[in-house]
């Protein structure tokens, strides 16, 4: 078994100065490791860049200083490896986009069916379990686009959950839910990033207490 | 799901632009490339000289001339002058024979003998292709061309007044006979056939290399002495130029207007032929144009659904795959369609054609033609789709 470990040295977003990330645990440290199986909140004011740092680190955006690599612990030792970009996607990472990147012509359902048939990591009948767990069942057969933000959030989640990864990245993921679902939402990621034995990291500003972490770092 | 995401991102009202514009293009291209291919015979062989503007001219005989024979040869300082001109651009001499030349030929034993003349005129400016047109010095086989009027005097005027039967082209072909060639105490027998009719040079030709190695052997000519020719070859430069029918009549020279005409249509039909190919290779041009512009449209105006797509993990060949798929179907398909209006259209144009030329053609330009076209568009959609999907997914 295998553990991946994403380490950054000396990151910083290109538009922010060095006095901007001053006192951040993250950005401008020698060397910051997120280790699979532990679990990482990411605390911050809006406009500090936590979607950015989760950018960088999904390989969708460039603009940074700094290195940001991926090393396998093995038994023999760390080994650094280099992921194709849709690879990464696929089978290393997971995001749950803060935008949330639906598609709003398609159904909740439609929109889980297309990210998981990339790798078909669930079958339709556990999707459908998760959707129903989460959404009113009327609204699974709308448009995404029709649905309100939460509703859309829930969706995000789901298909978040549908593909195997080793990390999962989560960017404000309870930002328009309540509390009551913030909690459905959030054992059905437990249970996902455990039965994975994931990593996780998690932006937010709101309901920072729905996943309990093993490390706080303010950015 | 992917294909109901994208299937929406599709225009009709384009997508038919392209199916119509690329449909009228490719069919007149076709057409005209077969055109060109199966009008060949009148476009280059038949008229193989001539497909260069040139025409026979000899001076013109008036009663003082046949007294005084000498005027209806060509001397040195007329040729010059006449080479000269800014409008030719080659000129070539007929060579006559020196010599004394008689047919035989046996039939139902009985033998017939009836003499002959020959010229000659280099091998570039024969309108018959044949690889039998050929003789070394020691060939026993001289192979003769005879002009296409011949036959037609024969077939139309004689034989019809003698109750004789009609000889085709293919019969006369194969006819062989003798030709006795004397002169200079000398006597050389051939075996010959007449390999080809010619429907512009109004002699009896044998190859050239024969006839110059001929007159010196048993004609009248030493190697050294230059033969005055009667008879002209000129190519012009262009057989529209005004000042040609000026030059000739100054100069008292006889030229067969026919022939004149005849440089000048196929002239016409070769300039509009390319004319039509190259509107045809605008409207296919502008045609790819358009769907390749309309394309980058659609991917600009639906930017955010691939950055999404690419963003949850497709790669850019999954996600260019369902429009190169479509337009290669509709392409293919379109051209296909094209493939056969050109040759129902060929079918309708042969019917009017065979009357008047005798055309051994097929359907092989088409077919290679549209199949050229379908590879060199669909491997450039192919390239430029992937690209532009490609550029815009990552683009930041």
């Amino acid at each position: 078994m295998t553990v991946l470990e994403i380490i950054l040295n000396k990151l910083k977003p290109q538009y922010m100065s060095e006095s901007e990330v001053a006192g951040s645990d993250i950005y401008m440290h020698e060397s910051v490791t997120f280790r699979q199986g532990n679990k990482y909140l990411i605390n911050a004011q809006s406009g500090h860049g936590k979607s950015s740092l989760l950018n960088f680190i999904y390989g969708s955006s460039k603009r940074y200083e700094g290195h940001i690599t991926f090393k396998e612990e093995t038994l023999s030792g760390h080994e650094a490896v280099i992921f194709e970009t849709q690879k990464l996607r696929t089978h290393i990472i997971s995001y749950m986009f803060q935008e949330l990147c639906l598609f709003p012509e398609l159904t909740a359902m439609e929109n889980v069916q297309l990210k998981n048939r990339l790798t078909n990591h669930k079958d339709n009948s556990e999707i459908e379990s998760m959707l129903d767990m989460l959404l009113p069942s009327e609204k699974k057969g709308q448009p995404v686009g029709t649905l309100s933000i939460g509703q859309q959030q829930r969706v995000a989640a789901v298909r978040a959950l549908c593909q195997p990864f080793k990390f999962l990245l989560l960017d404000e993921p309870f930002s328009h839910i309540d509390k009551e679902n913030a909690r459905l939402v959030a054992n059905l990621i437990i249970q996902e990033v455990d039965a994975q034995g994931a990593g996780l990291i998690i932006t937010s500003l709101d309901r920072s207490d729905a996943i309990p972490c093993d490390y706080i770092l303010n950015l | 799901m992917l294909y109901k995401l994208q299937r929406k991102t599709l225009i009709p009202i384009q997508l038919t632009g392209y199916i119509v514009t690329l449909l009228v293009g490719v069919s007149i291209v076709l057409l005209a490339v077969q055109a060109y291919y199966d009008l060949r015979p009148v476009l280059t062989e038949q008229t193989g000289v001539f497909k260069a503007h040139t025409v026979t001219v000899s001076k013109n005989i008036t009663i003082y001339k046949t007294v005084n024979k000498k005027n209806i040869y060509f001397d040195n300082k007329e040729l010059k002058k006449i080479e000269q001109q800014p409008f030719i651009k080659n000129i070539a001499c007929f060579n006559t024979a020196t010599f004394n030349a008689k047919a035989a030929i046996r039939f139902e034993g009985q033998s017939m003998i009836t003499d002959l003349f020959f010229e000659s005129v280099p091998d570039e400016y024969l309108d018959v292709q044949s690889t039998e047109w050929q003789w070394d010095s020691t060939s026993g086989f001289l192979p003769v061309i005879i002009p296409e009027d011949y036959l037609n005097l024969y077939n139309f005027g004689f034989a019809e007044s003698q109750s004789l039967p009609v000889i085709s082209k293919n019969l006369l072909s194969q006819v062989t006979f003798n030709i006795i060639v004397e002169g200079n105490g000398k006597r050389k027998i051939y075996n010959s056939r007449i390999i080809g009719l010619s429907g512009k040079i109004n002699s009896i030709l044998v190859p050239d290399k024969f006839l110059k190695w001929a007159n010196v052997e048993f004609g009248t000519q030493s190697t050294t002495s230059e033969s005055h020719p009667s008879r002209l070859l000129l190519e012009f430069t262009d057989a529209n130029d005004e000042r040609i029918p000026h030059f000739i009549e100054t100069n008292g020279l006889n030229i067969n207007k026919a022939e004149l005409e005849a440089n000048k249509i196929v002239s016409l039909l070769r300039f509009v032929l390319i004319f039509v190919l190259v509107i045809a290779a605008i409207v296919i041009t502008l045609s790819v144009s358009f769907i390749i512009m309309s394309f980058n449209l659609i991917i600009q105006k639906n930017r955010k659904l691939f950055v999404n797509l690419y963003q949850i993990g497709y790669t850019t060949s999954q996600i260019a795959k369902y429009y190169k798929w479509v337009i290669s179907i509709i392409t293919a398909l379109d051209i296909i369609i094209a493939a056969l209006l050109a040759s129902f259209t060929r079918s309708i144009y042969l019917k009017k054609l065979t009357n008047i030329f005798e055309i051994d053609s097929n359907l092989i330009p088409v077919t290679i033609s549209a199949s050229v076209l379908i590879i060199t568009i669909l491997v450039t959609y192919n390239h430029i789709i992937h690209r532009i999907v490609s550029h815009t997914v990552k683009a930041d």
